[in-house]
C-alpha cells in the first residue's frame, strides 16, 4: 500500500466491479491494514489485523467490532487514533491511514464502557 | 482519579490552544465571557427529524451501511482466530461488506430541515471535566424539543442513547447565561478520557484534554471536529509511503538554483542568473 499520495476519487458505492484497468476509481475498494488494540479490560479481538477498504467509515468499523465482541446495547465502543482523539464516525479509514498510518498500517485503540450513565 | 481531573486553569489553557487551532482552520470557535467564560460555536446542520425513533442522518456523506458477515465467513474467521492464537498479529482478517444489513440506519419519511446549532463548552466544577451545552432551533426560530434532539443523535450512539436517554442528553439551565440549553451529561467523561490520558502519561507527551474530549462528544450531537485539528498537532511521520505528500517545495529563488528545499539555495548570482 504505497500510493497514498493520490487523492481519493469519488466512486459510487455499489456492488458492481469497477473497470480493472482504471486504478484511480478503485481507491475506495483498495484495502489498508488496520491493527486493533484493546484498551483496559475491553475484550481482545483474536484477529487483530484486518484488511479494510479505504472507503469504510469508523461507524462501520465500530459496528463490526461491536458485533465481533458481542457488545450489548447498553454499552458503547470508543475508538481512538494515536491514543489521543476519537475519529468522527463518518470518517473514512483511508483518510485516517494517510494521516496517521505508520509501518503501512493504521493502529486503532478501542475501549468498551457503559454508555453515558 | 487525578489523571482524569481537569481543573479550571488547565481547562482555560486547553481552550486557548483549541482556539488557536480553530483560528488557523477557520472552524469558528470563540471565547465568551472573560475569566469565567466558555467556548462557543454556531453551525448549521441539515437534519431529518420525525416523531418516530427512526432517523436518517443527512449531510454526512458517509457510508452508513452496516457490515454483516456471512455465516461462512464468520466461521472461517473464527477458525482462523483459533488457529492464530499463537501469533495473532500476523494473521490478517478480511473485513468485507457482505450484504445490506438493516442495523440501526433506516431511512425515515421525515423531511430535511436546516437547523441552527449553538454549542458551548463550559467547565464543570463538580465533575472537573469539560461539559457540552447546546441548543438548536429551526430557521424560523423555533427551538427544538428534547425528543427532537434525541432523534437527531448520530446513529452510532442512538442505540445507547435509547437505553438511558435522560442520563445522556437533558435540558438544563446554562450555568452562566441562565437560559435553557441541552447538556450532554459529563458523568462518563472520565471513562472515555482515561485511555487517552493514560497513554499520554505513559508516553510522556502532552494531550489537549478539551480537544480529545470534544472529538468524542462532538459527533454525538452533530458537532464536527475536523481531522485537521489532530493532523496539525500530530503531523504524520515521514515513512516512505508518505514521501510524496511531504515532498518539500523546491527553492523558487530568482536564481532558479533548483535546490530541493525552499530557500536553501546558495545565492550565487553566477548560477543560471
Amino acid at each position: 500500500m504505497s500510493d497514498n499520495a493520490e487523492s481519493p476519487t469519488e466512486t459510487p458505492k455499489e456492488e458492481s466491479q469497477p473497470p480493472p484497468d482504471d486504478t484511480s476509481t478503485n481507491d475506495e475498494k483498495k484495502k489498508i491494514d488496520v491493527l486493533l488494540k484493546a484498551v483496559g479490560d475491553t475484550p481482545i479481538m483474536k484477529t487483530k489485523k484486518w484488511a479494510v477498504e479505504r472507503g469504510r467509515t469508523i461507524l462501520s468499523l465500530s459496528q463490526f467490532i461491536s458485533r465481533f465482541l458481542k457488545i450489548e446495547g447498553s454499552e458503547q465502543l470508543f475508538i481512538y487514533v494515536n491514543q489521543s482523539f476519537a475519529p468522527s464516525p463518518d470518517q473514512e479509514v483511508g483518510i485516517l491511514f494517510d494521516c496517521f498510518g505508520s509501518d503501512n498500517k493504521l493502529v486503532l485503540h478501542y475501549c468498551k464502557s457503559q454508555a453515558w450513565g | 482519579m487525578s489523571l482524569c481531573v481537569l481543573d479550571e486553569e488547565k481547562f482555560h489553557l486547553c481552550c486557548q490552544l483549541l482556539l488557536q487551532l480553530s483560528e488557523q482552520l477557520g472552524d469558528g470557535w470563540s471565547w465568551e465571557g472573560g475569566q469565567e467564560g466558555y467556548l462557543r460555536k454556531t453551525a448549521l446542520r441539515s437534519v431529518v427529524i420525525d416523531s418516530s425513533s427512526v432517523w436518517d442522518y443527512e449531510g454526512g456523506g458517509a457510508d452508513t451501511s452496516c457490515p454483516s458477515l456471512s455465516e461462512q465467513q464468520e466461521g472461517e474467521q473464527e477458525q482462523a482466530a483459533v488457529d492464530a492464537s499463537a501469533d495473532t498479529d500476523s494473521i490478517k482478517g478480511d473485513m468485507e461488506d457482505e450484504d445490506e444489513d438493516d442495523g440501526v440506519c433506516v431511512a425515515s419519511a421525515g423531511s430535511s430541515q436546516l437547523l441552527q446549532y449553538e454549542y458551548h463548552i463550559l467547565h464543570s466544577c463538580s465533575y472537573s471535566t469539560p461539559v457540552l451545552y447546546f441548543r438548536a432551533c429551526t430557521q424560523e426560530g423555533r427551538s427544538l424539543s428534547l425528543e427532537e434532539v434525541w432523534s437527531s443523535v448520530h446513529p452510532n450512539y442512538r442505540l445507547r442513547l435509547q437505553n438511558s436517554p435522560l442520563n445522556t442528553i437533558t435540558m438544563q439551565e446554562h450555568p452562566l447565561l441562565g437560559q435553557p440549553f441541552f447538556m450532554l451529561h459529563p458523568c462518563r467523561t472520565e471513562e472515555f478520557m482515561r485511555p487517552v490520558l493514560q497513554a499520554a502519561q505513559d508516553q510522556h507527551r502532552p494531550v489537549n484534554y478539551v480537544l480529545s474530549w470534544l472529538s468524542v462528544v462532538g459527533p454525538v450531537v452533530g458537532l464536527d471536529v475536523p481531522l485537521k485539528y489532530s493532523t496539525l498537532l500530530h503531523p504524520a511521520p515521514p515513512p516512505r509511503q508518505h514521501r510524496a505528500r511531504l515532498t518539500p517545495s523546491p527553492c523558487v529563488c530568482q536564481h532558479h538554483c533548483g535546490a530541493p528545499l525552499y530557500g536553501s539555495c546558495i545565492t550565487n548570482p553566477t548560477i543560471r542568473g
